[in-house]
């Protein structure tokens, strides 16, 4: 048997909706007792006793991409496992573009099967299936069998161009009733657009994607979501037009969810005057008013979660023109210290917020319970230290790529240790 | 030579140049002028540098002068051109700038058909503690600053032979006409045109001239200098350079940008624009922003025009008035770029030998 007594911890529980310092004790990765002073501690007992440590419910990574199978030279499932667990996420939820696509029952094994290979305690790795045979946005995948499988949903990482195909897969799976991630953009209108339209694209030089890329295919979305009825989780919000559209959809009663990501909570495209690779996202990041719009939305629960979104390159792929870099930024293991310093530690944001949007909502989004901190559960739980710094490098960072900007700097706020049921 | 401090040891963009560097290259280029106008055209000033003309996007016109610059100068010169390299070999830019540091480059003056190459290769040569030079040479739709400032010498030249300088420019009007939205020659005049205290009047279709560039030069939005913060989220930025004395003004027809129009700067149109549904034909351009001699008669009677080459004779400009001495400055322009160009790697050069 053994016992972990955390002394005065700051217990983060959205789930219950509490923010408060405790003594929590943990025996054989079951919650023993959550105490304001637990005075019986067992003999054996490792007690950890430090001053200002965070203990939440565990993290949910909503949707994240895996290196393999197809480009382990990005990340192989084990980095990318470590990389969650070393982020504080307790739950991984893989998108389907692999190589080959999680498009039918046997990707869903193989990838299965590979995970079952590893002993490490590690978090739970949960498959996105494809909408789309190869996620190639032309024909339906076998959505029943992929269901049958276990996939946690299905998701289309590249957006569909297809709106009759778009109808079909709302219509055919609406009885399997497994979340259906999408992503409004369209490809036609955003132009080759690699940054937000504005001013200061016009300064970067860098063709612009105007924001009705993403809110013109939205407000057709949301048409077709009320007409036909099937929830839909809307990904990687990135423009203040959308979160209008996303408050009157929800406000009239559309079985909808949203979720950002945290870089476009984080920056915006003034930070892209340094021309940085790794700052070319899709979307792109917005412009100083869609970055603040977000920041309010997720405060108020219009967009429900904060997605990592974890796309990994190499240094290779990564290393050109900003123009010519494949879109998306490595975030697992950076997320949380960032967010909180930038968010929590400023005052824009409750520390309840932050965690509500990084673990209660993404399990929601995922149709998944999520339970409080309390005794006899099992422990699904990381444990935060805001205050120890660390710099960010390739050795620290577990994630195989190194596609972030901020990469050689020092952040301040680790995760420290992450229970898994 | 100019008697000049020049703290700069990469030129990526004009968005932070203040007005004393801009006097500095218009002194220093022409004394290089004077130079170019003697008997042995050379002088020893670079002897024993190299400069890599990195051309990573194909370019004959501007390799050249800043060939003949570097020679003038007696820089070795080495010249890298995307066909024959092994760019397509899995090499990447750095790799490629890090071979010719290699081989003892002091300066690169860098072309590349995308925004941000230059910058990021100045970067890596200053994380590597080298004390290399980088000359952005035109990045895709960012940046061309030797064009803006062989533009600027061009003109102040022609308001004072003896003493070219910024303040020449302050109340005359500038407009500049056409493919503002890909233009990177049209980014770095706004910036040294709005510098030096001139009217600066950007005229095109909407298509082609986007609203955004009515806020091009505003303060409100922070600027950190080219080469400075990498660093996205620090919060700081770098103070700011000197807000522009002069105003920009931007029209959607020819007209209004050309009445009393001191100078008068055309720009290339690329001629696939029509198949990106950003223009209906050639001849419409030409019949609605097309400079020709009967719209000249707009501008003031010593209005000058200015074209950064290769022209589409018929499109932007009409042949008769691109041939005409009387108002064409093109071949002006293509005899400053090598002094102007002269004075910036002398300038970078300088003070590190």
């Amino acid at each position: 048997m053994t016992s972990e007594l955390l002394r005065q911890v700051r217990l983060l529980d959205p789930v219950a909706d509490t923010d408060r310092v405790a003594d929590v004790l943990i025996t054989d990765g079951t919650i023993a007792a959550v105490e304001p002073h637990i005075g019986d501690v067992p003999a054996a007992a490792e007690i950890v006793d430090r001053p200002g440590l965070v203990l939440g419910t565990g993290l949910i990574d909503l949707y994240s991409h895996s290196g393999e199978p197809g480009f382990e030279s990005r990340e192989t499932l084990q980095s990318l496992r470590q990389a969650a667990i070393a982020g504080g996420f307790t739950r991984l939820t893989v998108l389907p573009d692999t190589q080959p696509a999680i498009d039918h029952p046997g990707g869903v094994e193989f990838l299965r099967s590979s995970l079952q290979s590893s002993s490490t305690a590690l978090p739970q790795v949960q498959l996105w299936g494809a909408l789309t045979l190869g996620a190639a946005g032309k024909q339906l995948a076998e959505l029943a069998d992929l269901a049958a499988a276990g996939v946690v949903g299905f998701a289309e990482s590249q957006s569909l161009q297809n709106w009759a195909l778009l109808r079909r897969s709302l219509e055919y799976a609406q009885p399997l009733g497994k979340p259906i991630a999408l992503w409004c953009w369209d490809a036609e209108l955003s132009g080759g657009g690699v940054v937000r339209d504005g001013v200061e694209a016009m300064r970067l030089g860098l063709p612009g994607n105007p924001s009705f890329a993403e809110t013109a295919p939205l407000a057709a979305l949301l048409e077709c979501v009320a007409a036909i009825g099937t929830p839909v989780h809307l990904m990687r919000v990135s423009t203040a037009r959308s979160v209008e559209q996303i408050a009157a959809a929800k406000a009239s009663g559309l079985p909808i969810t949203a979720s950002t990501t945290w870089m476009h909570l984080l920056l915006n495209i003034n930070a892209v005057q340094s021309y940085d690779p790794s700052l070319r996202l899709e979307p792109p990041l917005g412009n100083p008013t869609d970055q603040a719009a977000l920041i309010d939305a997720v405060e108020q629960g219009i967009i429900d979660a904060i997605a990592i979104d974890h796309t990994p390159y190499t240094y290779e792929e990564k290393t050109v023109a900003f123009a010519e870099a494949p879109p998306g930024a490595i975030g697992l293991e950076l997320a949380l210290p960032l967010l909180w310093q930038r968010l929590v530690e400023s005052g824009n944001w409750s520390a309840l917020t932050l965690w509500r949007a990084l673990s209660v909502h993404p399990a929601r989004c995922l149709g998944q319970p999520l339970e409080a901190i309390a005794p006899n559960q099992r422990a699904e739980l990381t444990l935060f230290d805001p205050q120890q710094t660390w710099k960010v490098t390739s050795s620290s960072l577990k994630s195989t790529s190194t596609n972030t900007p901020w990469l050689g700097q020092e952040l301040i706020g680790r995760v420290i240790k992450v229970w898994t049921p | 030579m100019a008697d000049t401090t020049w703290f700069r040891r990469h030129i990526i963009s004009l968005a932070d140049f203040t007005p004393a560097e801009y006097d500095t290259v218009l002194q220093t280029a022409a004394s290089f002028r004077e130079v170019l106008s003697r008997r042995t055209k050379k002088v020893p000033t670079l002897q024993g540098q190299v400069v890599t003309n990195l051309f990573f996007e194909s370019s004959t016109r501007t390799r050249s002068s800043f060939e003949l610059a570097a020679k003038r100068l007696s820089a070795d010169i080495l010249n890298f051109a995307p066909g024959t390299s092994s760019i397509t070999k899995g090499e990447t830019i750095l790799d490629t700038a890090k071979t010719y540091l290699a081989m003892g480059t002091d300066m690169m003056v860098i072309r590349h058909r995308e925004a941000g190459v230059p910058l990021a290769i100045a970067q890596e040569m200053d994380r590597l503690n080298t004390h290399v030079g980088v000359l952005n040479a035109g990045d895709g739709q960012h940046e061309h600053p030797s064009q803006a400032l062989l533009d600027l010498f061009t003109i102040c030249t022609l308001l004072d032979p003896n003493e070219p300088h910024l303040a020449l420019l302050r109340g005359k009007k500038i407009a500049i006409v056409g493919d503002i939205l890909h233009s990177r020659v049209a980014r770095s005049n706004i910036w040294s045109l709005t510098a030096s205290g001139a009217e600066v009047h950007l005229a095109g279709p909407p298509t082609l001239l986007p609203r955004w560039f009515a806020e091009f030069v505003s303060q409100n939005s922070a600027r950190t200098s080219a080469t400075g913060d990498r660093i996205p989220h620090s919060g700081h930025t770098e103070s700011e350079p000197s807000p522009p004395l002069g105003q920009l003004f931007l029209h959607w027809s020819l007209p209004a940008a050309l009445e009393n129009a001191d100078f008068v700067m055309t720009l290339r149109l690329q001629k696939e624009r029509m198949t990106q549904h950003l223009l209906p034909s050639l001849r419409e351009y030409h019949q609605q922003f097309g400079m020709t001699r009967d719209r000249l008669k707009l501008c003031q009677p010593h209005v000058k025009v200015l074209h950064p080459g290769p022209v589409n004779r018929g499109v932007e400009i009409s042949s008769d008035l691109m041939d005409d001495p009387a108002f064409s400055l093109i071949a002006q322009q293509v005899t400053s770029g090598v002094a102007v160009r002269m004075a910036l790697l002398y300038l970078m050069g300088s003070g590190r030998v």
